[in-house]
């Protein structure tokens, strides 16, 4: 099984070293998509594989420990009604989760593949795209 | 029938048939169009005001005009917001209905005594509101890429460094010029789709360069033709207008045009047949800050259609700025006035001229410019 969740920690909670426990403790591969830290703490794209069982445990021991962890899903966002399906994404979405259908011209976003990396962001000129973390 | 119609239909039954059983093809784009912009009338103060400066929601209008009448340009940006909100922002709140902040000072005249007003306004409540836009629907544009080490912030989008994309702004085989290439049937007169209602060509476009290298086929490879067109703002539809925002440029107009070609003759149903695959575009790297930047490449729009192309041995993949979505939409909804018998096709007025050379601005003396 594989997921991909979003994780938010403290200053303090920065300083465990949360991977290696996952790794070690939880028999998860761990997969990095995306790491930043700063003064107001951390953030973490990672996607998890392993038996049900595990990730639910390392997903338990995150929360025990003061990460938020979230579903990817809740990553971008994008507004429908805004997108004027141009295509400017397309070409820079690392993972290709925004693709264009050449028979209907439209853009498709599909979150599973998002790794909330924000490079669309600036990128829409309609500003059709949202990073919620 | 609409463009991509026209093309499927001389494929299956040739171009004799078509130009016999074909009236008009509707084509259709829709992108960010720079040199767009709205005049309003605000109507009179009591006491009056003959406006010097305007702003509409920060930012600025140009005035000089009459006392109350001022042009918002798509592109004009309010200083304090980073460069994210500017003149095509405020024209899309106003086609939505919605009500601007006007603000505007003047002198202070024996006539118009008034020294500044503050005040709101929409489009129910000024006198004309009238988009008009120097130079839209460019025949034919470029291809950028960016060799360098950074990211660059274009007008042509988001460009990755060592070639990791390439954009491109044109609707290819349904922009309205690419399928009259010679202007033969679309000059001064001509009445187009607008932003969502009728309007007109009213002028050739800014920059109209008709000398540019072209195919066999007459097609341009460059920036060839462009219009200057004109609607009446209160009857656009927020569908087919949108501000739109390219990070560290600036704000820019997002709207569709289309424009009806009458088949007039075989000839005519030949230019309207021609396929991406004709079409071709050449493309520059954006990292030279120059106006002559190099030619990397020519490429279809084909190709960039596909997803990405060869850029000196590397796969690069593509992206438009123009939405090929919305061009369809235009070239359908512009089919079903015609069909409804709601929009009638006009025959320009005067035709475009022939050869017009494209001018550039050096440093010169006075005695040079004269």
């Amino acid at each position: 099984m594989k997921t991909k969740v979003v994780l938010t920690f403290s200053p303090e909670a920065s300083n465990q070293p949360i991977t290696h426990n996952l790794i070690a403790k939880h028999h998860l591969l761990v997969n990095i998509l995306r790491a930043e830290i700063d003064e107001v703490g951390g953030k973490m794209v990672l996607e998890l594989s392993g038996k049900a069982d595990d990730i639910r445990g390392g997903i338990d021991y995150l929360k025990a420990n003061g990460v938020g962890v979230r579903p990817i899903k809740e990553g971008v966002r994008r507004d429908d009604e805004a997108c004027t399906h141009c295509g400017m994404c397309v070409s820079i979405c690392p993972t290709k989760a925004l693709t264009m259908d050449l028979k209907t011209g439209k853009v498709s976003f599909n979150e599973d593949k998002c790794v909330a990396c924000g490079v669309c962001i600036d990128a829409c000129p309609p500003r059709a795209m949202e990073i919620l973390i | 029938m609409t463009a991509s119609e026209f093309k499927e239909y001389v494929k299956a039954n040739g171009v004799k048939k078509a130009a016999r059983e074909v009236d008009v093809v509707t084509t259709g784009t829709f992108g960010a169009m720079c040199s767009s912009g709205a005049y309003i009338n605000f109507g009179h103060a009591d006491p009056p005001i003959k406006m010097q400066k305007i702003w509409l929601d920060g930012v600025p209008a140009q005035a000089g005009l009459a006392a109350v009448d001022g042009y918002i340009g798509a592109t004009a940006l309010d200083e304090t917001n980073n460069m994210m909100h500017g003149g095509a922002h405020v024209i899309e709140d106003l086609v939505r209905g919605k009500a601007v902040r006007l603000r505007a000072t003047g002198h202070g005249t024996d006539c118009y005594p008034r020294k500044e007003i503050d005040t709101y306004v929409s489009l129910r409540t000024v006198n004309q509101a009238v988009l008009m836009n120097v130079r839209n629907a460019y025949q034919n544009y470029a291809v950028a890429t960016n060799s360098s080490a950074k990211t660059l912030y274009t007008y042509m989008g988001k460009l990755l460094p060592e070639f990791g994309n390439a954009t491109f702004s044109s609707a290819g085989e349904l922009s309205p010029l690419m399928n009259d290439p010679y202007y033969r049937t679309i000059g001064i007169g001509t009445r187009i789709f607008l932003g969502g209602t009728q309007g007109y060509v009213m002028w050739e476009g800014t920059q109209f360069n008709p000398g540019a290298p072209r195919t066999p086929n007459g097609v341009p490879k460059r920036p060839a033709g462009t219009l200057a067109v004109i609607g009446d703002l209160k009857q656009m539809n927020p569908e087919f207008l949108k501000g739109l925002t390219f990070t560290r440029y600036g704000s820019s107009l997002g709207i569709g045009i289309g424009v009806p070609i009458p088949i007039l003759d075989e000839d005519m149903a030949r230019c309207c047949a021609v396929t991406n695959n004709d079409i071709l575009a050449a493309v520059f790297d954006y990292s030279q800050p120059t106006r002559s930047r190099p030619v990397l490449r020519e490429v279809s729009y084909a190709e960039l259609r596909s997803g990405d192309i060869d850029i000196k041995g590397k796969q690069v993949p593509t992206s438009p700025l123009s939405s090929m979505y919305k061009a369809r939409q235009v070239s359908e909804v512009l089919k079903s006035w015609i069909l409804k018998g709601e929009f009638t096709i006009q025959e320009p007025v005067q035709s475009f001229p022939k050869d017009r050379p494209l001018r550039t601005l050096d440093v010169r003396t006075e005695r040079e410019a004269t």
